[in-house]
């Protein structure tokens, strides 16, 4: 067990060929910890089919995918080291919450004390001793988490968890993987819920086509793409269309009555206006957000394959 | 074995051993009102013993392993159900992320499928000493109990037992779905092994005496044969059915395992 790189996450020329179809092409990212590292890209981009080699459940058909430098297969004691929430993951119909939980438990050699412990973790105490078909999809993705939070692992790869989740369970999700990133380990998630990923994510690995598109920290990524606006609201929307055409800036008015500012800093423009003596009721700097960025990385790479 | 623990409870934590449980018991029972009788008719009490089949000890030997059949057929379909129910509920992936080193998953429900073929066994085999004395006293045969053969026939009937276990969990690796795997093995079992004993007569009639012998390797006749208390004229000794049984079990063991290695989760 060598220290702070057990818990990274090395893909490297990851390749996956299903009879028809390339799911995965010569994809290499790797993850760091302490981070929430966002794994984006459009439905059939080959997202879980990376994740399910990553966690040895399929065969690549070529590279690989470790965990500081070991296969899953090849880790001891896996389950205390790597937790993963699939979005197959799912439970015997018939089984309670908390039976399901003991079996991996006895599966794993974990004490069975840990059952109890996680079920706080996620808040599903009072439906523990109810059986699993009987579960709303929130409680089988909070149930998913307890299962994979189990062996306490510095490693944590889920798979589409907002799906199923209502506002506040997102809510609890977000404030959960933050925090067990903020301990020091390594969170992996993957997700189309663009705007979820930019409040979560530190940094964001885009796939699309079963190919990388691109990764970094969220900032470079949108600071690389895309242009900052500015939402300026002023009774004399003349004069500052004119202050600002000074400076080389867009401006577009829009429908609400404002003025769509791009190209400057928003501290360009409360200058102009400053110095033409125009009158300003709102100035708002827009950052490039994340959905926008995606679509215009992954245009054209998306198709239905 | 942890993984044996866990397989053990994925079994007590459904209502599948209940429901085994509720149906076998009144087959055991039905079972056991029809062995009887079919003895009391042909009771060998008289004295004028010329059937070989009809010793008092074989007659015995049937009585204290009565339920084998319908016994034999839940133990096949509990070790393919826990493998079955892998794929139906989609827990393969949470069992191979827990253990992702799939031979041993195997093998841990063979063990676990054994277990429990064991405890079918022991729960048909105490209800037998219980009751089946009381027959064999009104039989006036005695409760035969002091034979070594009667011991040797209940012993074999659980290795019967344990190898079928076995058997399921192979087939249940081969036939992934659980319906058709349910349905398959019911059939084959049941209707399968009349039609086959059925073939195995006309051809032993008509076409040539020795392909009898080859009966012993229909699964079902070969656990009936390593259980008969006595060596029958006629038949394979006892140890060859044991011997067929095992290959089977070995077989679809191995080439479920190869399988199961070798399979995409997803």
């Amino acid at each position: 067990m060598s220290g702070a790189d057990s818990a990274e996450i090395v893909v490297e020329r990851l390749t996956k060929q299903y009879r028809q179809l390339k799911a995965v092409d010569d994809l290499s990212f790797s993850v760091r910890s302490g981070r929430v590292t966002g794994f984006l890209g459009p439905n059939g981009a080959g997202k879980t089919t990376t994740l399910r080699m990553l966690l040895g459940l399929v065969a690549p058909t070529a590279g690989t995918a470790t965990f500081g430098g070991r296969r899953y297969v090849d880790l001891t004691d896996p389950v205390r080291q790597v937790g993963a929430v699939l979005e197959a993951s799912s439970a015997h119909r018939g089984r309670t919450g908390r039976n399901h939980l003991r079996v991996v438990c006895a599966a794993a050699g974990l004490p069975q004390s840990r059952v109890d412990e996680v079920l706080k973790l996620v808040g599903l105490e009072p439906a523990a001793t109810r059986k699993f078909k009987g579960y709303s999809l929130g409680m089988r993705q909070r149930l998913g988490i307890a299962t994979a939070m189990l062996g306490d692992p510095r490693v944590l790869i889920l798979d589409e968890p907002a799906n199923g989740l209502d506002p506040e369970g997102i809510r609890w999700m977000r404030d959960l993987l933050k925090g067990l990133a903020a301990e020091g380990r390594t969170v992996l998630v993957s997700s189309h819920l663009l705007g979820e990923m930019q409040l979560l994510a530190d940094d964001v690995v885009i796939v699309a086509a079963g190919r990388l598109i691109q990764q970094g920290p969220v900032e470079a990524v949108l600071g690389g793409a895309g242009t900052a606006r500015v939402r300026v609201r002023t009774p004399q929307p003349a004069e500052l269309t004119a202050a600002l055409a000074a400076l080389n800036a867009g401006v577009q008015p829009e429908s609400d009555g404002s003025l769509m500012v791009t190209g400057v800093e928003p501290a360009q423009v409360g200058n102009a206006a400053f110095r033409a003596g125009v009158e300003l009721h709102e100035l708002t700097g827009e950052r490039a957000d994340l959905e926008k960025v995606f679509l215009e990385l992954t245009a054209g790479k998306a198709d239905i394959r | 074995m942890n993984l044996v623990r866990a397989e053990l409870l994925k079994i007590r934590t459904t209502s599948l051993w209940w429901i085994f449980g509720i149906v076998l018991l009144p087959l055991w029972a039905l079972s056991l009102a029809f062995n009887w009788f079919q003895y009391r008719g042909s009771s060998p009490a008289g004295g004028d013993i010329v059937d070989d089949a009809a010793t008092p000890v074989a007659v015995a030997s049937d009585l204290y392993t009565t339920g084998q059949f319908f016994g034999i057929l839940m133990v096949l379909l509990i070790g393919a159900i826990l493998m079955t129910n892998e794929f139906f509920h989609l827990t393969a992936t949470s069992t191979f992320l827990t253990s992702p080193r799939r031979g041993q998953v195997i093998l841990a429900k063979y063990a676990a499928a054994a277990i429990a073929g064991a405890v079918v066994w022991v729960v048909l085999t105490a209800l037998n000493l219980i009751l089946v004395p009381l027959l064999l006293d009104a039989m006036e045969l005695g409760s035969q109990l002091d034979e070594t053969a009667v011991w040797r026939a209940i012993a074999l009937n659980l290795l019967a037992f344990l190898l079928w276990a076995v058997l399921g969990v192979g087939c249940g690796v081969l036939l992934r779905s659980q319906m058709a795997a349910a349905l398959t093995l019911s059939l084959l079992y049941v209707i399968g092994t009349q039609a086959i004993t059925l073939v195995f007569f006309l051809l032993t009639q008509n076409v040539a005496e020795w392909i009898g012998n080859l009966q012993v390797l229909v699964p079902v006749t070969a656990s009936q044969l390593m259980i008969s208390g006595t060596d029958l004229p006629g038949s394979p000794p006892q140890w060859v059915g044991a011997v067929v049984l095992i290959g089977y079990a070995v077989v679809t063991g191995l080439v479920g395992t190869l399988i199961t290695k070798s399979r995409d989760i997803s």
